[in-house]
């Protein structure tokens, strides 16, 4: 008796801090969504109904969902090529390149989103390069546009898929591609019938990973999007801070949850279903 | 023995001053509080022999911790924009000033002495929003609110966001030159949204601004005069334009807290602010433009001030009562309209 309790006395104070600085905090905050005057019980969704009956609303969702979901799959059609390359670089450079990788994310993202509204200004260099190539004549505008909100979550991003990719690959056996190709399959079958169920769950969490950071990244659609390309994250501080409209910003919450989860739940079923 | 006993006594003593020794508590803005502790602070310590703790942070978080301590404030003075202070009054979250205890009320412009109407609320502060425009640019002729809509602008038209304070002053004059009634902000909303493919963005911070500025996309925009300096800084030919149809006065007031138990201290550090000397360092040390008509900044300052004949002269200022009540509506509007 006394040893199967020990794991439970040792765990409580850490159990205690998550649980009363964590999870009672985090509960409260997502009931508030949930909470209505004048409903049975007190409780009901007609605060998510309301939410989505202003057509705003409608489409800084669905405009935030398409945003995070292209640079996912970009990211992952991006990386698995590049991953598939750096784990057959020799370890010494490996390390060099995965510090390269990591480079980005160790620079302040208020420091990488002005380097992006240089690069992407008027005067920049994006546009320099167009015009010196011949593509436009005018300089256009990338900046506050999706496509610059895109870019700069897609370089924030996807490092993290290439590193959960990476480490996927890396406990991938040398041989099963050897076996593959010896039993008659071409590349393609190998990387879709061998090499992607055998990485899925790199691929499922790095995934994750983009899609979750993308739908609750502030600063990138903050200064690279700005009011008019409002996403849930900026409508969420709208809410708090100009609004005080805390039921709202709840209902944002805990919207931004279960479409993490979401997704996860979809990218394990997709991942498994290429792997059939 | 003797000894002992007059040590201790000493020791008690010193604890019961300590413990007299009160604290007053201010909430205000992050900004330049070393300044404020040099010309405000400090001095007003010295002089009451008592304790200032700051709360910072920005409006929003302010309000919403004075409204979730209304029962128990801890929390005796406020600084913050008329409107704010406003619907802290309607919260009923204000105490009203004793106007015959603020020896230097007198010595402020006639609209900073009573902006919520309802004597809970004294301006500290004031500053401009107007137009700042690069003269080399088509945009060098602007001299009204409504040259924003000449469409060689486009592509370098920069608006502020409705979300800061700037943005609503923006919609308040535009409304206003093009004839619109106030209130529910149509007309000034139809016409900010006729130039919305003019516009590169709708800028919701000053540092966001300025930058811009030097990177040349933005030719104009309506400007507070706190960002100023920092746009002349940028080696731009920039000038500040007062547009005709005026520019808007944005004020800060300060209000006592209801139920707070220092209210004779608040009311003596709002008199000390608003005193001739300490409005004249600030303007100084450009920590806040004057709100005392007395006050003569040196030549340098004037420059990054909202003072003198044609700064004070040309404001225009929006009722805080309709601000408080409306602001939501405009803020709704408007995302509606930019954001789609």
């Amino acid at each position: 008796m006394i040893r199967s309790r020990t794991p439970w006395w040792l765990l409580a104070p850490a159990l205690a801090f998550v649980g009363l600085l964590f999870a009672l905090p985090v509960i409260a905050l997502l009931a508030g969504a949930f909470k209505v005057d004048g409903a049975s019980l007190g409780w009901g969704l007609a605060h998510f109904t309301a939410f989505f009956d202003e057509p705003l609303h409608r489409q800084v969702y669905w405009r935030t969902l398409r945003i995070a979901g292209l640079a996912t799959i970009v990211s992952a059609l991006v990386c698995y090529p590049a991953a598939m390359a750096m784990v057959k670089v020799p370890p010494p450079w490996r390390g060099l390149l995965t510090a390269l990788v990591i480079l980005p994310l160790m620079v302040s993202p208020i420091a990488r989103t002005y380097a992006w509204i240089v690069l992407l200004g008027r005067n920049g260099f994006a546009n320099a390069l167009a015009q010196a190539a011949g593509v436009i004549d005018e300089p256009v505008t990338l900046l506050f546009t999706e496509g610059a909100v895109f870019v700069g979550l897609l370089q924030l991003m996807m490092p993290l898929m290439l590193l959960s990719l990476v480490s996927a690959l890396e406990n991938l056996p040398a041989d099963v591609l050897a076996a593959a190709q010896t039993l008659g399959a071409n590349r393609w079958q190998t990387f879709t019938r061998v090499v992607l169920p055998l990485t899925q769950e790199g691929l499922i969490v790095g995934g994750t990973l983009v899609f979750t950071g993308c739908v609750t990244a502030y600063i990138t659609p903050a200064l690279l999007g700005g009011p008019k390309v409002l996403l849930l994250e900026t409508l969420l501080y709208q809410k708090v801070n100009v609004a005080s409209d805390t039921v709202a910003a709840s209902v944002i919450a805990v919207l931004l949850l279960a479409t993490t989860l979401v997704v996860n739940q979809l990218l394990k079923r997709v991942a498994r279903g290429a792997g059939r | 023995m003797k000894r002992l006993a007059a040590a201790l006594g000493a020791l008690l003593l010193m604890g019961m001053a300590q413990a007299q020794t009160r604290t007053l508590v201010l909430s205000t803005y992050g900004l330049n509080n070393d300044l404020f502790k040099k010309h405000v602070y400090e001095p007003f310590k010295a002089k009451c022999g008592c304790e200032i703790v700051l709360e910072t942070g920005n409006a929003a978080d302010r309000l919403a911790k004075l409204e979730a301590r209304k029962a128990n404030p801890n929390v005796d003075l406020v600084q913050i924009t008329d409107f704010l202070a406003l619907e802290a009054s309607n919260k009923g979250l204000l105490e009203t000033i004793d106007f015959k205890k603020l020896k230097n009320l007198g010595e402020v412009y006639d609209f900073g002495r009573d902006p919520l109407r309802n004597q809970q609320g004294v301006a500290y502060t004031v500053y401009s929003v107007g137009l700042v425009v690069r003269t080399d640019k088509p945009s060098g002729t602007i001299a009204s609110w409504k040259d924003l809509w000449k469409p060689e602008l486009k592509g370098h038209l920069m608006l502020a966001n409705i979300t800061g304070n700037q943005g609503l002053a923006q919609l308040f004059m535009v409304d206003k030159a093009w004839g619109g009634v106030a209130t529910d902000m149509s007309t000034g909303l139809a016409k900010l949204g006729e130039v919305k493919a003019n516009t590169v963005t709708y800028y919701t911070q000053t540092a966001q601004m300025t930058a811009l500025f030097a990177q040349d996309e933005a030719w104009v925009a309506p400007v507070g005069r706190f960002g100023w300096l920092n746009l002349k800084k940028t080696g731009k030919p920039l000038k500040w334009v007062v547009p005709k149809e005026g520019q808007v006065g944005m004020m800060n007031v300060m209000s006592i807290v209801k139920g707070s138990k220092n209210a004779d201290l608040a009311h003596q550090l709002i008199d000390f602010w608003l005193s001739k000397d300490v409005q004249t360092a600030l303007a100084n040390d450009l920590a806040d433009s004057p709100i005392n008509r007395n006050v003569k900044p040196k030549a340098d300052a004037v420059e990054a001030l909202t003072w003198g004949k044609e700064q004070i002269e040309s404001l225009v200022f929006m009722k805080p009562d309709m601000v408080a009540r409306e602001r939501a509506g405009w803020v709704t509007q408007w995302n509606r309209m930019i954001a789609k």
